[in-house]
């Protein structure tokens, strides 16, 4: 059986007096198939926490954590060996150089002296920093401090990198360019990635699994494109008239539908049912259709879903089970 | 391949053992410490007691230098505890000047900009990281007390007469022994001023203010309150009471063992404490 990246059993922490994940139980990723893991979930939810009990920062009061199949708290070590972290927080050394602080950073991580002076060059090319490597990381940009965070969360090449919102406060091209890298990362050097982010964006863009946590506690766990595969193409209808008979007319007719405010309706169509009867069937009720669109959910109704913002599209909660089965998660 | 042209590519290669990469720390600590002129300056400084002990010792033991002269003179340049006692007081203080330059840019830096979680997110303990940044300070403390100590207690063996050492080896013993102690307490304090205030300015004096103010405080209070417990806060007497002990010399008046020791312990648990509560990859809001 292939080894998950992350493999979390009822794991509870509590910071404090206060109990911050409540028995989170998933396993994440395919350790060695370079995928990228979305960590996603409003303030609050437990995100930052759940990185930093994979880290060693906060001890598990319950439960249990694995990196890479090795125990988070009794095999700290060998966790941390393996395992690059972007911190969300502005985190380096004013007084050194780009290559000064990359050199070491590799070297604490196990690079040989060389190795490490000739990784934090070929690194700090790789991010962009290349010319500004000799530069203290003090007289860096908000944006170029954030690669050199990069920078220094792969220099050693490890196998799981976790990155902190690692596109916060930055411009759309350094956005851009820090989305690509990520990329990179999974699909030309084999690194599992964990992003964890507010911007919905950026994770639909790279990552190819997400977990939701909201309160503490998963509340939602797919693979994505299992996901867009088995979320079912559905209907946008907004129509304007009294629509109240609308439902039922609907129902008759096979499609399952909800009802999202006055005159919005997401509706799921029968396979043999074509998008252009739903113009005859609202003209029949005396309704002027204003818009018609036919979609599949977006990670942000994915995302809002799971935090019972929005309603389930019909039939979906089946879907979703079937894709949890089918895509190995 | 020039490294700009030749892209990242993942080390996958043999890693360094783990006290390899812990050496780093104090390598790269050092580094940073042995940069300051100032510091270079007042190792220099720093030799010119020693120097000074040791064309003493010379004199002491070359009889044909001060011959004719009376007993008492004789007395004053016998070399004995008291006079290793006092190298060691000089040179001590010679050392905490040293840890108020050099400790406050050991632990700040990283402090400043949320540097820790960096470190600790590698495998590096708290333990480990603390003890990496004091060896920094204990290598630069050390060649300015036990190191110059022990070479002038050889130098005065190799001289002296046959029996001398037999007879003062408590002497050798102190000096070793109690400048470790020492520097042990002064890189503590060292670390924890760098740990606990940013401004290298006001940490380098909270260093000072720690030996000097503190033992100051100390005196105070006995002579105020008419009490002993005011060295339980006096890091130089009871230190100095421990050397005495170690040295086989008489007490300072007033002081015990017991005390200068539970002094000691004290001064070590609450500086170990200060480091423990700073020394933390994030901050949790409790």
């Amino acid at each position: 059986m292939s080894q998950p990246v992350v493999e979390l059993e009822d794991l509870h922490v509590t910071l404090g007096r206060r109990e911050i994940l409540h028995g989170v139980s998933c396993r994440l990723g395919v350790s060695g198939r370079g995928r990228a893991i979305g960590l996603l979930g409003p303030n609050g939810a437990g995100k930052s926490t759940l990185i930093r009990t994979l880290l060693g920062f906060h001890e598990p009061c319950g439960g249990r954590a694995r990196v890479l199949g090795f125990d988070c708290r009794t095999e700290r070590r060998r966790v941390l060996e393996r395992i690059g972290y972007m911190p969300e927080t502005d985190s380096f050394i004013a007084s050194m150089t780009g290559v000064e602080f990359l050199r070491v950073m590799g070297a604490l991580s196990g690079l040989p002296d060389e190795i490490a002076l000739e990784k934090a060059h070929e690194t700090l090319f790789h991010v962009g920093l290349g010319e500004a490597r000799y530069r203290t990381l003090g007289t860096y940009s908000l944006g170029m401090r954030q690669m050199a965070r990069l920078a220094q969360a792969i220099v050693h090449g490890p196998e799981l990198v976790i990155l902190d919102e690692p596109t916060n406060g930055l411009d759309p091209s350094a956005r851009r360019r820090m989305l690509e890298l990520i990329r990179q990362m999974k699909e030309e050097h084999g690194m599992s990635v964990i992003v964890c982010s507010h911007l919905l964006a950026d994770v639909e863009q790279v990552c190819d699994e997400v977990m939701i946590l909201k309160d503490g506690r998963m509340v939602h766990h797919a693979d994505l494109e299992a996901e867009r595969r088995a979320n079912r193409r559905f209907v946008e209808l907004e129509v304007e008239g009294d629509d109240g008979a609308l439902g039922a007319a609907l129902e008759s007719h096979g499609a399952a539908c909800v009802h999202e405010s006055p005159g919005r309706w997401r509706v799921v169509l029968p396979p043999d049912f074509d998008a252009g009867q739903l113009w005859k069937l609202a003209a029949s009720q005396g309704l002027s259709v204003r818009r018609l669109t036919q979609r599949r959910d977006t990670l942000e109704e994915i995302f809002m879903k799971a935090m019972g913002l929005m309603r389930q599209t019909p039939g979906e909660a089946v879907a979703s089970e079937e894709a949890a089965a089918h895509g190995g998660l | 391949m020039a490294v700009y042209k030749r892209g990242y590519q993942r080390y996958e290669g043999p890693r360094t053992s783990h006290m390899a990469r812990l050496l780093v720390m104090p390598r790269e600590a050092w580094r940073r410490v042995s940069g300051q002129r100032i510091v270079t300056a007042l190792i220099a400084v720093s030799c010119i007691w020693p120097l000074l002990c040791a064309l003493f010792i010379y004199v002491s033991n070359h009889t044909e230098l001060w011959a004719g002269m009376g007993g008492d003179f004789r007395k004053l340049l016998a070399i004995d505890a008291s006079f290793f006692l006092t190298f060691m007081k000089v040179q001590s203080v010679i050392s905490v000047l040293l840890a108020a330059l050099a400790g406050p840019g050991l632990i700040a830096p990283d402090l400043g900009n949320q540097g820790l979680g960096l470190y600790f997110s590698r495998p590096i303990s708290r333990l480990e990281y603390a003890l990496a940044k004091m060896a920094a300070l204990v290598w630069l403390l050390s060649l300015v007390t036990w190191v110059p100590g022990l070479a002038l207690f050889l130098m005065q063996v190799s001289m002296a007469p046959a029996g001398w050492a037999a007879e003062h080896w408590t002497v050798g013993a102190a000096v070793v022994f109690g400048f470790w102690q020492w520097v042990a307490l002064v890189a503590l304090v060292g670390l924890a001023s760098s740990a606990w205030v940013r401004w290298r300015l006001i940490a380098g004096a909270a260093v000072l203010g720690y030996f000097f103010v503190l033992s100051g405080i100390g005196v105070l209070v006995n002579a105020i309150f008419r009490v002993e417990w005011g060295d339980l806060i006096n890091p130089l007497r009871a230190s100095y009471g421990l050397w005495c002990v170690l040295a086989g010399a008489e007490l300072p008046r007033g002081l015990s063992l017991p005390t200068a020791l539970l002094a000691l312990a004290l001064m070590g648990s609450l500086l170990a404490l200060a480091l423990e509560r700073r020394l933390r990859p994030v901050e949790v809001v409790r």
